[in-house]
């Protein structure tokens, strides 16, 4: 194929028209204000079901031992008191003869890990032994009563320190030759930062460190074996019950697919988290051999320390070396990262300012470092560091030459280098309306927090109360990683014509079953009220779950696309005859009429010409059983998606290649990505306590499309609280000396409550420029990923002086202030 | 060792409670915390726990009129008591509930019946909460999914509803 032939193929891919080849012309409960939630009742009411919840008959408890050290292996373990204290059923040992094989035990795909390890590289790694008793507390007792002999090991914390030389190994047995991860220097960028350095007018660098933050799921990890003769019967804590039933399907030397009956229940959420740590199966492996050998069902839990090891993939230490002109054009960024026990450095550090902007040289270098603390995987989300470095760059840039840095957002907008201008002809090529989206989020942040009369210089504003006021600014695009698969099944009940969607999702609590149901709603023509999401159990449909940061953009289509062949199968039966039964004939509902001529709307099939020949879905279908009309179409599910079923994620082509491609970037070497979000954020500082108080933030996210105003909005406030947490007070901290985690609780690790933030505004721009279904793009990991750093710039514009470290504690603050 | 031997030293005991209207008699163990209770011998599991020790409020029952943390009290201190979880609000359709629905107030929802019943204990002492005093009852309530503005406007719509309606705010 020439090049030519192949651009016009992917101009006909990607053009949004075509994809949404027969727009609904009229929404009936899409973007509508109102739209009950579908899970509300069940949560208000304390119906809703977790994991953790689940009791069984005969139930036992599974709890692990954990490393006292940060590094350390064992030589010997007695085991001998715990097994014969009362109550407890089983003791899993590392050296049993069942637990010698590594196992895909967790993470994006099928992996190796030990069930049971003997070396621990962190304080709190569950290592040796797994007890399994009559309950919680009795296991926790036995545990006690194992005698190990530990072998400790000199270990190291600091990114910076474990590159130097002779540093301790963090972890001989995976990287003897030093702590930097050889598979995780990554290196991103274009044109020559050094050309860029000599064409500007300043040059500008500065440093910034963020702690260790981590996701506090509200539900501990936890899960359930259960064995019902040689099926196997699973309640899952994860975002990916497919990926744990495909995991799962490996074991024991191969468990069928359609003997492992899966449940995942409401998630007490992990915002990815625990969801991606690789070995986040080990205890229900574990709790299978356990429930194997007892006979009984066994649940595993980690109690709320436990849920602390681990976190998210933003700690680190980052520099910076900017060139800018003095109309604020930056020419050049320069960017090198030091990033603490990273799963997956792939996801960089200058990523945003390629996809985002028309600098036309940068260059990002991730090194990724091992240290004795537990592993950080994507915690809402991956692009936390790219955020960070795009807000503290335009606000470095601004302070520097004394500009608005809003100003400074709009000059640079753009995309791999090119300037907004050359974005316009491609969104336009795409089948888009060339909106600015970016313009159109800031020109609705400025109104709702009053930038143009309460923005000033930095340092010179103080409040009646003695306080310093500061505001600040930043922007990025919005993402929807679309690269996903789904599989959607969907059907009339008989009876009455409710609809059931079938697909195992882990709901994290986003609405997003809400959202599917408001889809298949005004594809089919049936009231919203009258769908329903069953998602909880394995049906054999998998869908993006929130999962590889997709949900709605992929299922989206899905539930689409199903709904629309079912409503095609409903339309199509109603002017067919629809067979005999022992009751009698039943001849077409629409005698003598084209499928074409009828149409559905409130659960009622009408003939256009004549709306009032005329019959409820519910009459259609009529009753199960032998009275029933047979009718093959309906009340089969009809599948959508299988064509992309294989793993891994962002290699194979997914059920719209379309979204494939964009988020290759094959369509010009771009991931084009049109709608931008701006956020706004007003904070006082205490000079004497070094105490920041945010009195209110503003969240402008272009989505595109809105399909559910609530969700969305939930998505903005949830975010601004979450990010409100990671920049000013959540983080994990290690005691230097031993190794030890301090604060591995609620009481010491401070996440946002109602009074962290003083006011929240939310707003939602629709330019319809996403890739999504009806031009939508996600929203659920914005916020919280792009907020954090804000309050730097923030503080920044109060007091004049800039914080380098993250969170901005009272005690940085005060450093920052030269008073501490 | 010496913690597993204090334990047998002392006696389980059967405590009486009086749960969302219905007596219960329930043999304890010394250690065993209300909320254990309530979620592993009655099954209601409404009640959650998510820090387990007083910090989050996702435990709260209401224990003689007044809001407590179950994870924090002993079952065996809490005999005679009359207890209302998250289960008998629910039954009672308070309007908390549909309002809770109806603004959102829930995500992942596993702390969102901590926040019921502590709005429910609120609403129990001060019908015409402020802003200001809602914010003081509730701040004791964790929530990860940060749903907070939600719950504000869903207590002062109950809140109406129980004083009979009047000028939906």
């Amino acid at each position: 194929m020439s090049s030519a032939d192949e651009k016009q193929r992917m101009q006909e891919l990607f053009d949004n028209k075509r994809a949404d080849k027969y727009p609904l012309q009229e929404f009936q409960s899409i973007g509508k204000r109102g739209v009950r939630r579908t899970d509300g009742l069940e949560k208000a009411s304390g119906a809703a079901k977790y994991t953790l919840d689940v009791q069984l008959p005969g139930m036992l408890y599974g709890r692990f031992l954990t490393s006292p050290y940060p590094h350390a292996q064992i030589v010997s373990m007695d085991t001998s008191q715990a097994e014969k204290h009362p109550g407890v059923r089983a003791v899993l040992r590392h050296d049993d003869p069942d637990l010698q094989r590594e196992e895909s035990l967790g993470g994006h795909e099928l992996n190796s890990v030990m069930p049971l390890p003997r070396v621990a590289h962190w304080q709190g790694e569950e290592v040796g032994a797994f007890v399994v008793a009559d309950s919680e507390e009795i296991a926790e007792e036995a545990l006690k009563l194992v005698k190990v002999a530990w072998e400790q090991r000199p270990f190291v914390l600091d990114v910076e320190k474990a590159l130097e030389p002779g540093s301790p190994l963090a972890n001989p047995e995976e990287r003897p030759g030093g702590n930097l991860d050889t598979q995780g220097v990554y290196i991103e960028g274009h044109g020559d930062v050094e050309k860029g350095f000599a064409e500007a007018d300043r040059i500008i660098e500065f440093k910034y460190s963020m702690g260790l933050n981590t996701w506090v799921g509200p539900e501990r990890p936890c899960g359930v074996w259960r064995w019902n003769g040689d099926f196997a019967e699973v309640w899952v804590k994860q975002q990916r019950p497919h990926i744990c039933k495909r995991a799962i399907s490996t074991w024991f030397g191969g468990l069928p697919m359609n003997k492992i009956d899966l449940h995942c229940l409401y998630q007490g959420a992990s915002f990815g988290g625990w969801s991606q740590m690789a070995w986040n199966l080990g205890g229900t492996y574990c709790a299978a051999v356990a429930a194997k050998r007892t006979g009984r069902p066994v649940k595993w839990v980690f109690n709320r320390r436990e849920d602390f090891y681990g976190g998210e993939m933003d700690t680190g230490v980052f520099y910076f070396k900017v060139g800018a002109k003095l109309d604020g054009t930056i020419t050049a960024v320069e960017e090198r990262g030091v990033v603490e026990n990273q799963t997956m450095v792939v996801f960089g550090i200058a990523k945003h300012f390629l996809e985002n902007t028309k600098i036309p040289h940068v260059q990002g270098r991730t090194e990724g470092v091992w240290v004795n603390k537990g592993p950080n995987v994507p915690t809402r989300c991956e692009q936390n560091l790219n955020t960070y470095a795009l807000d503290l760059v335009f606000n470095r840039v601004a302070d520097e030459l004394g500009l608005d840095p809003i100003d400074i957002a709009l000059k640079n907008d753009g995309c791999e280098g090119h300037d907004l201008a050359w974005l316009n002809e491609r969104k336009v090529e795409l089948g888009f309306r060339a909106r600015d989206s970016l313009r159109e989020c800031i020109e609705r942040g400025k109104a709702a927090i009053d930038w143009d009369n309460k923005r000033h210089p930095p340092g010179v504003k103080t409040l009646p109360n003695g306080r310093l006021h500061g505001m600040a600014f930043t922007w990025t695009h919005e993402w929807d990683d679309s690269a996903g698969t789904c599989e959607i099944g969907i059907y009339v009940e008989r009876n009455d014509a409710s609809v059931t969607i079938l697909g195992c999702r882990a709901d994290g609590g986003q609405n997003a079953e809400t959202s599917y149901c408001q889809i298949a709603a005004d594809e089919l023509g049936f009231p919203v009220e009258r769908i329903r999401f069953k998602h909880q159990d394995d049906a054999g449909f998998f869908t993006m779950t929130p999962d590889t940061s997709t949900n709605l953009t992929v299922n989206g289509w899905a539930v689409r696309h199903a709904a629309r062949i079912l409503k095609e199968k409903i339309l199509g039966a109603a002017v067919a005859p629809r067979g005999v039964t022992q009751l009698g004939g039943f001849p077409p509902a629409f005698p003598r009429k084209r499928a074409q001529e009828l149409d559905l709307k409130d659960g009622v099939i009408f003939e256009k010409a004549d709306p009032s020949n005329r019959m409820t879905v519910a009459d259609f279908v009529g009753p199960s059983g032998a009275q029933g009309p047979l009718m093959s179409p309906i009340g089969e599910p009809i599948l959508a998606g299988k064509e992309g079923l294989a793993y891994p994620m962002r290699l194979t082509p997914p059920m719209f290649e379309q979204a494939y491609q964009i988020q290759r970037g094959t369509y010009l070497g771009a991931r084009l990505r049109f709608c931008r979000q701006a956020h706004f954020m007003e904070v006082e500082v205490d000079p004497e306590t070094g105490g920041v108080d945010i009195t209110k933030v503003v969240t402008v996210n272009d989505v595109g499309k809105v399909i559910n105003w609530e969700g969305c909005e939930g998505q903005a406030y949830g975010g601004a609280y979450m990010g409100a947490g990671r920049g000013r007070t959540e983080e994990v901290v290690h005691d230097g000396r031993t190794g030890i985690m301090l604060n591995g609780n609620l009481l010491n690790y401070k996440i946002p409550t109602l009074m962290d933030i003083g006011e929240i505004e939310t707003i939602l721009v629709e330019t319809g420029m996403g890739y999504g279904p009806y031009g939508s793009v996600g929203i659920g990991e914005d916020v919280a990923t792009v907020l954090p750093v804000l309050i730097g710039p923030a503080i920044h514009n109060a007091t004049g002086v800039w914080v380098e470290g993250y969170p901005a504690t009272p005690a940085r603050v005060l450093k920052a202030l030269g008073k501490a | 060792m010496a913690a597993v031997e204090e334990r047998r030293a002392v006696s389980a005991a059967t405590v009486h409670l009086m749960v969302n209207g219905e007596a219960h008699a329930i043999p304890v163990q010394p250690q065993w915390t209300l909320l254990r209770v309530l979620q592993q011998e009655l099954g209601l599991t409404g009640t959650k726990e998510f820090c387990g020790e007083g910090a989050c409020g996702a435990c709260t029952v209401i224990m003689e009129g007044r809001p407590v943390l179950s994870c924090m009290m002993l079952a065996i201190e809490c005999g005679g008591k009359s207890i209302e979880t998250i289960e008998g609000i629910a039954r009672a359709n308070h309007p908390l509930i549909e309002a809770y629905v109806k603004h959102s107030c829930m995500q992942c929802g596993f702390c969102t019946p901590g926040f019921v019943v502590t709005a429910k204990a609120l609403l129990d002492r001060n019908p015409s909460p402020t802003d200001d005093e809602i914010k003081e009852a509730m701040v004791g309530n964790l929530c990860r999914c940060g749903t907070y503005p939600q719950h504000i406007k869903a207590i002062k719509e109950a809140a109406v509803v129980l004083r009979g309606g009047e000028g939906r705010e």
